[in-house]
C-alpha cells in the first residue's frame, strides 16, 4: 500500500528522465545512501567493514565495468581480472614514481591505462564476436599477468612479485583505518556508479545496447561500430581499473599478480549473471551475493556441525560452494536470465498492484 | 531526382542477386519495388543503404556519386530504413528504440552524458521532445515505456518506422511495410507512410506484396524479376505490361 | 646430423605431438559445437573428470579394462544429464548464455570431482613409459617420447573412428543434418534431443581418452582443467566446426608455441606459453575472421 505513484503527475519531460521517477524509490535510495555513508561507519565493526563492505563495493564496481562491456554492449569479456591488474599496479607505480601526483589522479591515470589495454584487446571485437571474442579476451587475461609477473618495472623489481600499496592520503588525511578505507571505497563506487547510470541511460548506453541487440541495424541508423564497441572497452576497462586501484590500496594493500588470475574474472562474470545483465543495481546486487554467499555458507555449516555433531570438513564445504555457483549460474541463466535485478524489479512492479494483483 | 542507381550488380558466390538494374526516385515521390519472391528486391534495399556492397554499377545521391556505401554513412547522408523481419532492439523501450534514431544527431562526448551536466540533460530533454512528436504522429503514446520485445508485431512496425523517422531522413526505405498485417493495420499503415511523404516531404521508396497497396499509394513502380529489371512505370504502366504479367502469372517459356 | 638441426627437428616434433593432444581436447568442442551451436567452456572439466574416475577406480583395485569401461558409461551417462538438465532448458537462447552456462557446467564438474574422489593428484600408467625411444636419440640424436607417438596415434584412431561413425552410421548422417540446420533436420522428423544427447556421450568418450593421454603426461590433478584453454587458440585457428581444422590448428600452435617457447621464450624471460598460442591465434583471426575451415557466413536482413 505505501509503494504507491498514485498522484505523482510528470509535467516535464526532466522529471519523467529522472534515474527514480518514483517519490518512494527516491526516499529509499536516500536512506540507503545515508546508512551506508552515516550508520555503517559508526556502527560497523571492523571485520565487517574491511573484509566484506569494502571488497563487496570494490567488486561492485569491477562487475559494474563488465556489465557496461557485457551488459549493455553485448561482448563478452573474461579478461576482467587483468584490467583490475592493470589498475592496481599502475596505481602502485603512479604514486610510487610520481607521489606529487596524489592518489586520485593516480587512481584516473591507472583507469586511463587499463582503458587503453582494454581498447587494444577490443579491437578484436571489430572483426569476431561472441564465444571467438570471449576467447579472445582470455589472451588480455594471460597476457597481462605474465607481463606484470615478468617484467620487474610493474613491481618496482620486488624479488617476490608482491607489491605493497601505499597509503591513501588525501588533503592531508590519511584513510587509514577500516571505517576510512571503507567510506572513500564508496565515495568512489557511489560517483562512479552514478556516472555509469547517466552515462547508460543517454546517447551512449543506447548506442551500446543498440549493438548488442542488433549490431546490423544499429550500423544501418548510422551508429559507428567501431568507435562504439571500442568506447565500451574503454570505459569497461576504466572502471575496472580503477576498482582494480581500489582492490591493492583499500582492501588488500600487499598484492600479487597471482590475485587477478582467470578466477576472478570468472567470479566478476558470475556477479553479472546473478545480478543482471545490464543493470547497474544487478552489479550491486551480484557482487553482494557472491561475497555474502560463501559467509552465509561456512554459517551454515558451522551451525549444522553443533548442530549434527558430524564434523564437516574444509574442502567439502569448499568443493560445495563451487558446485553451488556453478549450478546457481545455470538456474539464473534457465530461470531468470536478467538475474536478481529483474526479480526485484518484478516485486516492485508486484508491490505497486498489491494487494489488488489487477 | 534525389536517387539514381545505374546498372548495379550484385552476386554471392555463383548466386546473381541483381544483374544490370538501373533506375531513379525523383524528389518527393513514393516509389515502389516490386517483383516474385527471390527477385532480388531486399537485396537493392539494402545495395542502396550499403549493407551489400555491389560489385559494379554507380549510386547518385543528392549529387553524390558512390560504387559502394556504407551503411553508417548512408545513414549520414540520410538515408532511412526498415526491416523486412522487424530490425529493432529487443531489449530496449520503445521509447529508447525511437531515440536511437537520432543518434547522429547528439553531439555530447559521452563525458558529458556520464555528469549529466547542463548540455547533455538539454540535448536529451530536446531530442525527446523531437521523438514524443512521432510517437503522437504515430499513435503509440501508450506503450512508449514498453520493452519492444513484448509488442505485437503490427506494433513493432509502427516502432521501426518511427525509428526510421527519428533521424528525419531525406530517403526513407521500406522493406514489406504491411508484410503480415491485418486490414485495419494495413490500412493504418499506408496512412502513415502518406502523411510521412506529404508532412514532411521525405521521399519513399518501399517493397511491398500487397498489389492494391502499391498501386494506391506509388507514384512509380520498378519491376524485378530474377534479378532484372523487367518493367518501370506508373502503376497503370506497370499492371498493363505483359512481361509483369508473365512473371507474376508464371509462364512457359 | 648436426646438432643444431637435430636439436631444431626435436623441439618441432615435440611441438606437433604436443598440438596433437591440444588437438584432442579441441575435438571434444568441435563435436558438440558441430552438432548443437554450443561452445562448451566445460570441456576441459570432463577430461579432468573423466581421467580422475578412472585414476581413482584403477587405484581401488580395479581391472583396468573395467575401469575403462565403467568410466566410459560414466562419461556417457554424464553427457546424457548435461544435455537434459542444461541445455534442452536453454534451446534457442543465445549462444552466449548457452557459453556462460557450460562455464557454470565447469564448476560444478571441477567441485563435484574433487567432492567424490578427493583433491589429491594421482600419477597415471598406460603401460607405454614417457621415454625417449631409443633408435631415435642413438642415431639421429633426436629425442622423441615414444608415449607421445603412441597419443598420436590414438588421436588418428579416435579421429578415424570418428569420421567412419559421422559418414558412415545412420546416427552420423543424422548428425550433419542436424548441424547443417536444425530446423530442417527436425522437419525430416529427426529426433533432435537424441542426437544431442548422443553427441554429449561421444564428447564424454573423447574426453576420457583425452583425460588419459594427458593424465600419462602431467598427472591426474586439477591442473588437467587447463588443457581446455590450450585448446582454445587451437578452435580459433581451426574453426570451431571442423574436425580437419582441430587436427591441423593443433599442429599449428603446438609446433609454433613449443618453437617459440625455445627460441624465443628466453628474450622475455620465459613463461610465454601461457598466452602466446592466444596471440597467434588472435593475429590469424584478425586474417581470417571465420578460421582456417570455418564457413563465412552472410547476414541476412
Amino acid at each position: 500500500m505505501l509503494y504507491r505513484e498514485a498522484g505523482q503527475f510528470k509535467s516535464s519531460y526532466a522529471e519523467d528522465q529522472q534515474i527514480f521517477p518514483i517519490r518512494q524509490d527516491r526516499i529509499a535510495m536516500g536512506v540507503l545512501l545515508a546508512v551506508a555513508f552515516v550508520v555503517l561507519p559508526l556502527a560497523g565493526n571492523e571485520y565487517w567493514l574491511s573484509a566484506i563492505l569494502t571488497p563487496l563495493l570494490i567488486f561492485a564496481l569491477a562487475a559494474l565495468g563488465l556489465n557496461i562491456l557485457t551488459g549493455y554492449a553485448g561482448q563478452l569479456s573474461l579478461g576482467t581480472a587483468a584490467f583490475m591488474a592493470v589498475g592496481a599496479f599502475m596505481a602502485y607505480n603512479f604514486v610510487l614514481r610520481m607521489p606529487w601526483l596524489g592518489i586520485l589522479p593516480s587512481f584516473i591515470l591507472a583507469g586511463l591505462c587499463a582503458a587503453a589495454v582494454g581498447v587494444v584487446f577490443g579491437l578484436p571485437s571489430l572483426r569476431i564476436k561472441g564465444f571467438y571474442l570471449a576467447v579472445a579476451t582470455l589472451a588480455c587475461q594471460f597476457f597481462v599477468l605474465w607481463a606484470i609477473q615478468r617484467i620487474g618495472w610493474f613491481t618496482n623489481y620486488s624479488s617476490s612479485g608482491v607489491i605493497t600499496a601505499q597509503q591513501v592520503v588525501i588533503l592531508g588525511v590519511p584513510f587509514d583505518t577500516p571505517a576510512r578505507k571503507y567510506l572513500f571505497t564508496l565515495t568512489v563506487v557511489a560517483l562512479m556508479a552514478l556516472a555509469a547510470k547517466n552515462l547508460m541511460r543517454s546517447e551512449t548506453g543506447r548506442a551500446f545496447m543498440a549493438v548488442r541487440d542488433m549490431d546490423v541495424a544499429a550500423s544501418v541508423i548510422g551508429i559507428p561500430m567501431m568507435k562504439t564497441k571500442l568506447l565500451a572497452f574503454a570505459i569497461s576497462s576504466f572502471y575496472c581499473g580503477v576498482a582494480g586501484a581500489l582492490h591493492a590500496f583499500a582492501y588488500l594493500g600487499t598484492v600479487e599478480p597471482e590475485a587477478y588470475s582467470l578466477e576472478l574474472s570468472f567470479n566478476i562474470l558470475f556477479m553479472i549473471v546473478i545480478g543482471g545483465a545490464g543493470s547497474i543495481l544487478g552489479s550491486f546486487l551480484g557482487a553482494a551475493f557472491i561475497t555474502l554467499f560463501p559467509i552465509f555458507l561456512n554459517l551454515a555449516s558451522d551451525w549444522l556441525q553443533n548442530v549434527t555433531g558430524i564434523e564437516i570438513q574444509h574442502a567439502v564445504v569448499s568443493n560445495l560452494r563451487v558446485i553451488i555457483f556453478g549450478a546457481l549460474i545455470i538456474f539464473f541463466l534457465i530461470v531468470e536470465p536478467l538475474g536478481l535485478a529483474r526479480l526485484w524489479q518484478i516485486t516492485k512492479e508486484k508491490l505497486r498492484l498489491w494487494p489488488f494483483p489487477h | 531526382m534525389i536517387l539514381s542507381v545505374e546498372n548495379v550488380s550484385l552476386a554471392f558466390g555463383g548466386v546473381r542477386a541483381l544483374q544490370e538494374v538501373s533506375f531513379d526516385v525523383q524528389e518527393h515521390e513514393v516509389r515502389a519495388i516490386i517483383g516474385p519472391n527471390g527477385a532480388g528486391k531486399s537485396s537493392m534495399l539494402n545495395v542502396l543503404n550499403g549493407v551489400y556492397h555491389p560489385q559494379t554499377g554507380k549510386i547518385r545521391f543528392r549529387g553524390e556519386e558512390f560504387t559502394d556505401m556504407e551503411s553508417h554513412r548512408a545513414a549520414a547522408m540520410g538515408i532511412a530504413r526498415t526491416f523486412q523481419n522487424i530490425a529493432l532492439f529487443k531489449g530496449m523501450t520503445v521509447l529508447d528504440n525511437i531515440m536511437t534514431g537520432r543518434n547522429l544527431k547528439m553531439r555530447c562526448s559521452f563525458l558529458h552524458q556520464a555528469l549529466w551536466l547542463g548540455p547533455a540533460k538539454r540535448e536529451e530533454l530536446e531530442h525527446r521532445r523531437a521523438v514524443e512528436e512521432i510517437i503522437d504522429f504515430l499513435e503509440i503514446q501508450h506503450i512508449r515505456k514498453t520493452p519492444v520485445g513484448r509488442l505485437p508485431y503490427g506494433l513493432q512496425k509502427r516502432v521501426e518506422l518511427g525509428r526510421a523517422l527519428a533521424a528525419e531522413p531525406k530517403l526513407l526505405l521500406l522493406d514489406e511495410p504491411m508484410a503480415g498485417m491485418n486490414l485495419e493495420e494495413k490500412q493504418d499503415m499506408c496512412r502513415f507512410i502518406l502523411d510521412v511523404n506529404e508532412q514532411f516531404g521525405t521521399t519513399i521508396v518501399l517493397i511491398e506484396h500487397d498489389m492494391g497497396v502499391v498501386m494506391d499509394i506509388s507514384n512509380r513502380v520498378v519491376v524485378l524479376d530474377y534479378g532484372r529489371k523487367i518493367a518501370d512505370g506508373t502503376p497503370e504502366e506497370v499492371r498493363n505490361n505483359q512481361r509483369v504479367i508473365d512473371a507474376y502469372l508464371g509462364v512457359a517459356h | 646430423m648436426p646438432t643444431q638441426v637435430a636439436f631444431f627437428v626435436e623441439v618441432l616434433a615435440g611441438g606437433l605431438l604436443a598440438g596433437v593432444m591440444y588437438a584432442l581436447v579441441a575435438l571434444g568442442f568441435v563435436l558438440i559445437y558441430k552438432a548443437s551451436g554450443v561452445f562448451n567452456f566445460a570441456q576441459g572439466s570432463m577430461v579432468f573428470f573423466a581421467a580422475l574416475t578412472f585414476v581413482s577406480l584403477t587405484e581401488r583395485g580395479w581391472n583396468f579394462w573395467l575401469a575403462l569401461a565403467v568410466t566410459l558409461v560414466v562419461m556417457v551417462v554424464l553427457g546424457v544429464v548435461i544435455e537434459r538438465t542444461v541445455l534442452r532448458p536453454l534451446v534457442n537462447q543465445p549462444q552466449i548464455t548457452l557459453f556462460m552456462a557450460t562455464i557454470g557446467l565447469t564448476f560444478v564438474l571441477e567441485g563435484l570431482s574433487q567432492l567424490i574422489w578427493g583433491s589429491q593428484p594421482h600419477g597415471l600408467e598406460l603401460g607405454i613409459a614417457d621415454v625417449p625411444i631409443d633408435w631415435l636419440s642413438q642415431k639421429l640424436n633426436i629425442n622423441i617420447s615414444q608415449f607421445d607417438i603412441f597419443a598420436a596415434f590414438v588421436a588418428g584412431a579416435l579421429v578415424a573412428v570418428l569420421a567412419v561413425f559421422f559418414q558412415k552410421t545412420r546416427i552420423g548422417r543424422a548428425l550433419r543434418a542436424v548441424a547443417d540446420d536444425h530446423q530442417a533436420a527436425l522437419a525430416v522428423g529427426i529426433p533432435l534431443q537424441h542426437i544431442w544427447a548422443i553427441v554429449w556421450a561421444v564428447a564424454g568418450f573423447v574426453a576420457l581418452v583425452a583425460g588419459l593421454m594427458w593424465g600419462v603426461r602431467n598427472g591426474v590433478q586439477y591442473a588437467l582443467t587447463f588443457t581446455a584453454l590450450k585448446a582454445l587458440p587451437v578452435l580459433l585457428i581451426g574453426g570451431f566446426e571442423s574436425i580437419p581444422g582441430a587436427i591441423i590448428g593443433g599442429l599449428i600452435i603446438g609446433a609454433t608455441e613449443k618453437l617459440a617457447e625455445v627460441y624465443v621464450g628466453p628474450m622475455f624471460g620465459g613463461g610465454i606459453e601461457s598466452w602466446f598460442a592466444y596471440v597467434v591465434a588472435l593475429l590469424f583471426l584478425l586474417v581470417r575472421p571465420e578460421g582456417l575451415y570455418g564457413e563465412k557466413h552472410i547476414d541476412r536482413v
